[in-house]
């Protein structure tokens, strides 16, 4: 086999070709119309995006639709590539959900690995005080980086969850639109390999990216917001097709209330995904236009008079925080979501108030498009918006009770078992807790006063993050793994893994928090001894890398037990959801048969109930 | 050895959590009030910001009880024994329930939102019996008075209503001294506001909150709070010595 028949080679290889392609092209144009050859922002800002369209031929996420403007149909291949190893199709353009889904997956854990490193890397500077290692402004590239890394590997691991599991679930074939599910997971590739390309040249503004400051500083900038915009392309295109798969293609008997919870969660996420993500695209497509091209959006001119004729820098703010805070439940959401999937399992017990649970998550998303400005309490804008977004702000906790509560209600009276992913359910609940209790803190405007920009809030949206998403992800992979693979994971080591980075976090969270209380500011390179926070620091410091090494024990449990792992079978864990019921790993076509729902899904402990019935050979 | 009820719908089990989270509740508020001591209580500003953070540590300290001793307490009482193949017990929800703890959080967000907005009016107003302007530019502070005095330290009588007005010359920047409390940016094109009352005497750092660019870590000036006699000789020897260097130039 030749590594160029592998999709992404040729995708890497058109991303390059491209951007050559696209960087002349610029240079050309521009000495055709006389101006000098080179100007760094307008020929690098050519160039990528020839690249990234070039990345998206090269790895062939448009030749089906391209071939069909040529009038030539091409029917859906399913299986691996003719005539190649069945890995192969992983690294290329394939339009099985289950390959998609488990495409984002991986990707995503690379990309939180890459993520992590980079905090590792500022963290080990911040365990003491005083510049040792890492220069003011390649920390500001790493601390800016490691945000927009950790939040692409985020909405990645949100596709991941999404991609796999919601065909599965609702026991359809695939999802509505195969050929868009494929192309919204290859756009990410390119604008990964564009957001880690700015890394060479920096940037320094952290990932809220405010101007004027964006507007000043290296051409990274304009990778950053190219990258983030094609994300964002590809969550608005994802989202869009689980909508449909989840309104269009459910099964005979299966209400909107009898999905499977996490469905909710993920409709919830999508609802969001589709409607806010255009406002962040908007903002630094704006931004990249002011750079480029001059136009005076958000910087302000002044003329002779001293009036200001340009921009507005508040504005900014507004159009990046009505996405950027729904992005949050778009991280938490679908997490939340497999906590409320999960604990009915091992509790063996129904899920307390499903359409509670389900509504809240809608009343989340809602409610999330309307409390925007508690990112902007200090702004500057005008001092009653603080009074209008605190109360819409402290609305959050309500939707947000329902579902701790709803998961209590859930665990009593169960039989409870504790393998690995109910352990990481566990370990969410006691994450999101912390992360939600410290919202209202900064929810009500005068203590954001004081708290906003520190420490305090680092801790809270890590904690809201973690318990929101990334200890749900892992709950899901180890979850999800024996359908994945048809092999068990490594119990010990899972167990291990658990042990370690609970404590771990709890301790980085109250550390941070305790540092921000005591002064100690966001985003800075070195801090004052005078604060006296050293010991809270190297804490936070320590803590990060315990946390890495657990994450590293995971990846290791999950490469080593799918060759060596205990053969699963079909359903291990006795779940009730569609997906156990088929083979273990699931079949190129999932469902032999279609299945009818005849049942609630989670009635566990129900004498005599089922949820899914599986039509016989001879039935149809 | 306490002999736990079985049946899950005992009172017992109620009671028992009950009083567990009537004890941890008071543990843990203690204990989040040491962990996290708020640096806010040099100026009248700052007071209402503790008493509201430490207010909320203790509703912090009461709902974080109640969900992990309860959770705790499910864990362990209803963990499966041995041998034991039988599923949970049926019960699908509660209605009662679930309208309880949708209204409750409710009238805790509407008491909030009241005290809320009582404690923003309280940090964020005074008078202006001082004033003096702030202006922020990458990566250091000026400071003038009205009287034309311009200063690289900020210097503020102790027990005076002070009004800082704020200006950034290029990015955004934030003005904050942690132990007055609030904070607030400077935006390019605006002119921004805060209201200090210092009632503290002594030496503080001014640091800038915002992010804006390489040397944002360092972005410090230092703040004295004085005496009044000791701030109108400051003023007054500051006149003299610029007036001087006007006069001689």
């Amino acid at each position: 086999m030749r590594i160029g028949s592998l999709g992404l080679v040729r995708g890497l290889v058109g991303y390059f070709a491209g951007l050559i392609v696209g960087m002349a092209v610029v240079v050309i144009l521009r000495l055709a119309l006389g101006m000098s050859a080179w100007d760094q922002e307008a020929v690098w800002v050519g160039g990528l995006i020839s690249a990234i369209i070039g990345f998206l031929l090269g790895v062939g996420a448009m030749s089906d639709w391209l071939k069909w403007t040529r009038g030539i149909e091409t029917p859906l291949h399913h299986g691996p590539p003719a005539g190649k190893p069945a890995w192969t199709r992983y690294f290329g353009v394939d339009y099985n959900h289950k390959v998609i889904g488990i495409q984002y997956g991986v990707t995503g854990l690379f990309l939180l690995v890459v993520g992590g490193s980079f905090a590792l890397v500022f963290r080990t500077e911040l365990a003491d005080t005083g510049i040792s290692f890492l220069q003011p402004g390649t920390y500001n590239t790493f601390l800016s980086m490691h945000a927009w890394v950790a939040l692409a590997s985020i909405l990645l691991g949100v596709g991941g969850i999404a991609n796999y599991l919601v065909p599965l679930m609702i026991g359809a074939e695939d999802m509505a639109f195969p050929r868009l599910n494929a192309f919204a997971y290859w756009i990410n590739v390119p604008a990964i390999v564009t957001l880690l390309i700015s890394m060479l040249f920096g940037w320094d503004s952290g990932w809220t990216a405010y101007p004027p400051l964006s507007l000043l500083g290296p051409v990274g900038y304009q990778m950053v917001f190219l990258a983030i915009f094609t994300i964002g392309l590809s969550s608005i295109l994802g989202s869009l097709n689980l909508i449909v798969t989840m309104l269009m293609m459910r099964p005979k008997g299966m209400t909107l209330f009898r999905m499977p919870i996490l469905c909710w969660a993920i409709l919830a996420t999508s609802i969001i995904q589709l409607t806010a993500t255009q406002l962040i695209g908007q903002a630094f497509l704006m931004l990249s236009f002011e750079r480029s091209l001059g136009m005076p959006f958000f910087k302000p001119i002044y003329d002779a008079a001293g009036v200001n004729i340009g921009g507005q820098p508040i504005l900014f703010q507004h159009l990046f925080w009505f996405y950027s805070h729904p992005a949050v439940y778009v991280f938490v959401l679908p997490g939340l979501g497999v906590i409320s999937e999960l604990l009915p399992v091992f509790a063996r017990k129904p899920l307390f108030g499903y359409r509670w649970v389900a509504l809240s998550s809608l009343a989340i998303a809602l409610v999330g498009f309307l409390v925007w400005g508690h990112h902007m309490f200090t702004s500057g804008y005008q001092p009653y918006l603080r009074v209008v977004f605190m109360i819409s702000t402290l609305l959050v906790a309500v939707p947000t009770g329902v579902k701790f509560f709803s998961w209590l209600g859930t665990l009593w009276g169960g039989r409870l078992i504790f393998p690995t992913p109910m352990l990481f359910t566990l370990g969410a609940i006691s994450v999101f807790l912390i992360g939600g209790l410290s919202g209202p803190i900064l929810a009500t405007a005068a203590t954001d006063l004081f708290l906003h920009d520190t420490y305090f809030v680092v801790g809270h949206f890590h904690a809201t993050i973690f318990g929101g998403f990334v200890f749900p992800f892992f709950a899901a992979i180890y979850y999800w793994y024996p359908k994945i693979t048809g092999r068990m994971y490594n119990e010990t080591l899972g167990k291990l893994h658990f042990w370690l980075m609970t404590p771990g976090f709890w301790l980085m969270s109250l550390a941070q928090m305790t540092a921000g209380t005591m002064g100690m500011r966001r985003r800075i390179a070195d801090y004052d001894p005078a604060l006296g926070v050293q010991n809270v620091q190297l804490l936070v410091t320590i803590a990060g890398f315990v946390i890495a090494f657990s994450i590293l024990i995971m990846i290791y449990n999950l490469f080593t037990s799918a060759e060596i792992g205990v053969l699963a079978g079909n359903n291990p864990w006795r779940s009730r959801s569609p997906e156990w019921q088929i083979p273990s790993p699931v079949p190129e076509h999932s469902y032999a048969r279609p299945i009818s729902i005849v049942g609630e899904p989670y009635d566990y402990g129900l004498a005599g109930s089922s949820y899914v019935a599986m039509a016989g050979a001879g039935d149809d | 050895m306490l002999k736990l009820p079985q049946s899950y719908s005992d009172r017992k089990h109620f009671l028992i959590v009950g009083a567990l989270v009537a004890i941890v509740t008071v543990a843990l508020g203690f204990f989040l009030l040491a962990i996290l001591p708020i640096k806010a209580q040099a100026s009248m500003q700052a007071e209402p910001i503790k008493w509201l953070f430490q207010l909320h540590l203790w509703l912090i300290a009461f709902l974080f009880a109640l969900v992990v001793v309860f959770m705790l307490y499910a864990l362990f009482v209803f963990r499966r024994r041995k041998n034991d193949d039988s599923e949970g017990e049926h019960f699908e929800g509660n209605t009662a329930l679930e309208v309880i703890w949708t209204v409750v959080p409710l009238v805790l967000v509407v008491i909030f939102s009241f005290i809320g907005l009582r404690t923003l009016q309280d940090a964020t107003s005074g008078g202006d019996e001082v004033q003096v302007k702030a202006e922020g530019f990458q990566w250091s502070w000026a400071f003038s008075y009205p009287n034309g005095v311009t200063s690289a330290e900020m210097v503020l009588p102790v027990n005076k209503p002070a009004l800082i007005t704020l200006q950034a010359r290029d990015v955004i920047h934030s003005f904050w001294v942690a132990e007055w409390g609030p904070k607030q940016d400077l935006v390019p094109g605006m002119t921004t506001s805060l209201h200090i009352t210092p009632t503290k005497v002594g030496e503080f750092q001014l640091k800038c909150a915002e992010l804006c660019g390489l040397s944002h870590w360092s972005m410090a000036a230092t703040v004295r709070v004085v005496p009044e006699e000791e701030y109108t000789a400051w003023m007054d020897a500051k006149l003299a010595e610029q007036n001087l260097q006007t006069a001689s130039r």
